[in-house]
């Protein structure tokens, strides 16, 4: 397959999945139990103003003709009106989607500095103590539960030793002026280096909450694909050439774990993104998680399946990057013979 | 684990997946008979004994209703991991009849069934999950629609890279060869020495099942007050975490010992179905 084919094909299958997945919220809005009318007039609306917004929104059309207007709404940005702040979803989203951001950022590094260095050593020192104790810390992070680590990192960590800010996103009374968004960039922004180290400080303890369940996964992917190169013949050749170890195992072997390791950690980002309806209101952080948590609290029906959608686009859009990036890191795939991706491992669910 | 593979005799289980063997059967037990030896009624609320530390009376403390932690964890069970069973075993059913019609159903049908699955994997479970219980209203029945929903892709996945794997074989060629039909074909010789594959994967997903089910319920979504499921436990122990530990720790310490036991059992079956993930393991 050639490259032109191969990226046509694959934003292609992102259409196609996109399309799918406003299907998806299309049955949600409109097709199960509940009245869309009453959710988007309110709860407390009278008959005429439920009469009324079931007029506005079409809701007596025939069901295609309605898919295609909700269709044509989300693709022009409309996701429709909360409930609860009376503002466009879109709009509310786009104000703390940032934070999010930032917080999967962090844990995204946390996430590969410790899970990569962890899946190298283990396969380097394969049986021995080193790769069990790997294994027990994987096992720990991904079985215990987000919310309940979070919680216990509070009790220990924040109420226990104050060795972090218990909650929140900066100290009481501190304030960030409002450019990007992102709070940490901002504080940097500002010049200020009390401020940015309070942001890091309010950071570090929902980032490693956050990605304590992803760190078992990329740990392993890593182990077992530098499992397989390390018993590799151009590692074999690498070495008898004379190299030094740390250069044949991070310029060799790691080398080709590259690709399985890019595809997972493109994946987990879209998952984090998900998984922070499970740590930001612990931090009371005002992410895209905290905002679903509310809106599910409040039946803002809207505003959960909006936020679905832009969850399932991130996750869409990285997918596809991370495919594009590919065909730079193997040129095997440019030439069609490797295999397209591979498929997800289980766990990441 | 600690002894090597040489030395290890043949079929003995290892230590370690042994006792994983014993609390998994344990934690079953109490879904089972938790309700019976709770040392006290887990929903009676008692506030001249709220927040109690650890002791004789009550061996895990009470909570902030003075209610019986160990009781209410003995009793919780039955709903954590009944919920999880009945999303595992929907899920298992849809995976296997979808999965299956993916595998022999000719290209279309395949090319239809994967862009679906798709759909179901662009979105995090426990996100998707949460769509379907602000549809659905809150609940533990909710949860478990909105969990197995969000679930039934992976299955399908499975299952259709299972029996194409065995449509493969000598002995399905064999079987064709002989004139048998395709129905049972699939039904006779294929499935059956496909779905092996289940114990393992339902083992394993025992733990992430869980995980998602209490996260609901942590949420607010899935078990409501006062119901004793785990995570609904936690979620409200939090709001109280620095006057009373053990009412947030113990519910958790339940569901993660639950998640690691049936985790280590899923990885010895999958070792014990194929033994040439032993090397690499």
């Amino acid at each position: 397959m050639n490259v032109a084919r191969y990226v046509a094909r694959r934003l292609l299958l992102s259409g196609v999945v996109f399309f799918g997945l406003v299907v998806l919220a299309f049955v949600l809005v409109t097709v199960l139990p509940g009245d869309p009318a009453r959710a988007a007039a309110g709860r407390n609306a009278t008959a005429a103003q439920v009469a009324e917004a079931r007029e506005r929104l079409g809701l007596d059309d025939p069901v295609l003709v309605q898919f295609w207007h909700y269709l044509t709404n989300v693709l022009q940005g409309d996701l429709g009106n909360s409930v609860f702040t009376h503002r466009a979803v879109l709009a509310d989203i786009a104000d703390v989607l940032p934070s999010s951001l930032e917080l999967v950022a962090a844990a995204m590094l946390i996430n590969i500095v410790i899970g990569v260095p962890l899946g190298v050593l283990a396969a380097y020192r394969r049986g021995r103590t080193l790769d069990v104790m790997a294994r027990i810390v994987a096992l720990l992070g991904a079985t215990m539960p987000v919310f309940w680590l979070g919680l216990l990192l509070q009790l220990v960590l924040s109420s226990r030793l104050g060795l972090f800010p218990l909650y929140g996103q900066l100290g009481f009374g501190e304030r960030v002026p409002d450019i990007t968004g992102v709070i940490t960039i901002d504080a940097l922004l500002s010049g200020d280096p009390a401020l940015f180290s309070s942001a890091l400080a309010h950071l570090i303890l929902p980032a490693l909450t956050l990605a304590a369940s992803f760190i078992a996964v990329i740990a392993r992917t890593v182990r077992s694909s530098m499992i397989t190169s390390l018993d590799a013949d151009y590692v074999t050749l690498a070495r008898a050439t004379g190299a030094g170890e740390l250069r044949v195992v991070v310029r060799h072997a790691l080398r080709n774990a590259l690709v399985p390791m890019s595809t997972i950690l493109g994946m987990q980002l879209g998952w984090m993104l998900g998984v922070t309806v499970l740590v930001e209101s612990t931090f009371s952080r005002q992410g895209i998680g905290a905002y679903m948590v509310d809106a599910v609290l409040q039946n803002d029906l809207y505003a959960v399946i909006g936020s679905i959608l832009v969850i399932g686009v991130v996750f869409i859009v990285t997918n596809l990057v991370v495919d594009l990036v590919q065909l730079w890191i193997n040129p095997r795939l440019r030439d069609g013979l490797a295999p397209a991706r591979p498929a997800a491992p289980e766990a990441v669910r | 684990m600690s002894t090597s593979v040489a030395t290890r005799k043949r079929r003995r289980i290892p230590l370690v997946d042994r006792i994983a063997l014993i609390i998994c059967g344990l934690v079953l037990a109490i879904a089972v008979i938790g309700p019976w030896i709770a040392p006290h009624d887990p929903y009676a609320v008692n506030l001249s004994q709220r927040l109690l530390g650890p002791g004789p009376e009550h061996w895990l403390g009470t909570d902030i209703n003075g209610r019986d932690v160990l009781s209410r964890i003995l009793t919780g069970a039955r709903t954590t991991l009944l919920a999880t069973a009945v999303v595992l075993a929907v899920t298992v059913v849809i995976g296997v009849v979808v999965g299956t019609l993916a595998a022999v159903g000719g290209r279309v049908v395949d090319e239809i069934i994967m862009r679906i699955t798709d759909v179901g994997l662009a979105v995090p479970s426990i996100v998707l999950a949460l769509g379907f219980a602000v549809a659905l209203g809150p609940g533990i029945g909710s949860a478990i629609i909105a969990v197995s929903v969000s679930w039934w892709p992976g299955y399908v996945r499975l299952i259709r890279t299972v029996v194409r794997e065995t449509m493969q074989s000598e002995f399905v060629e064999s079987a064709v060869a002989l004139g048998v039909g395709r129905r049972r074909l699939i039904l006779r010789h294929v499935l059956p020495n496909s779905l092996d594959i289940l114990y393992v994967q339902v083992t394993l997903d025992v733990a992430a099942v869980m995980l998602v089910i209490s996260g609901l319920s942590f949420i607010g979504v899935g078990a409501q007050v006062p119901s004793a499921e785990w995570g609904a436990m936690i979620a409200a122990a939090a709001d109280n975490v620095t006057s009373g530990w053990w009412a947030l720790v113990f519910p958790g310490l339940a569901i993660a010992i639950t998640a690691i036991a049936f985790s280590l059992v899923g990885d010895w079956l999958r070792v014990l179905r194929d033994p040439t993930l032993k090397q690499e393991n």
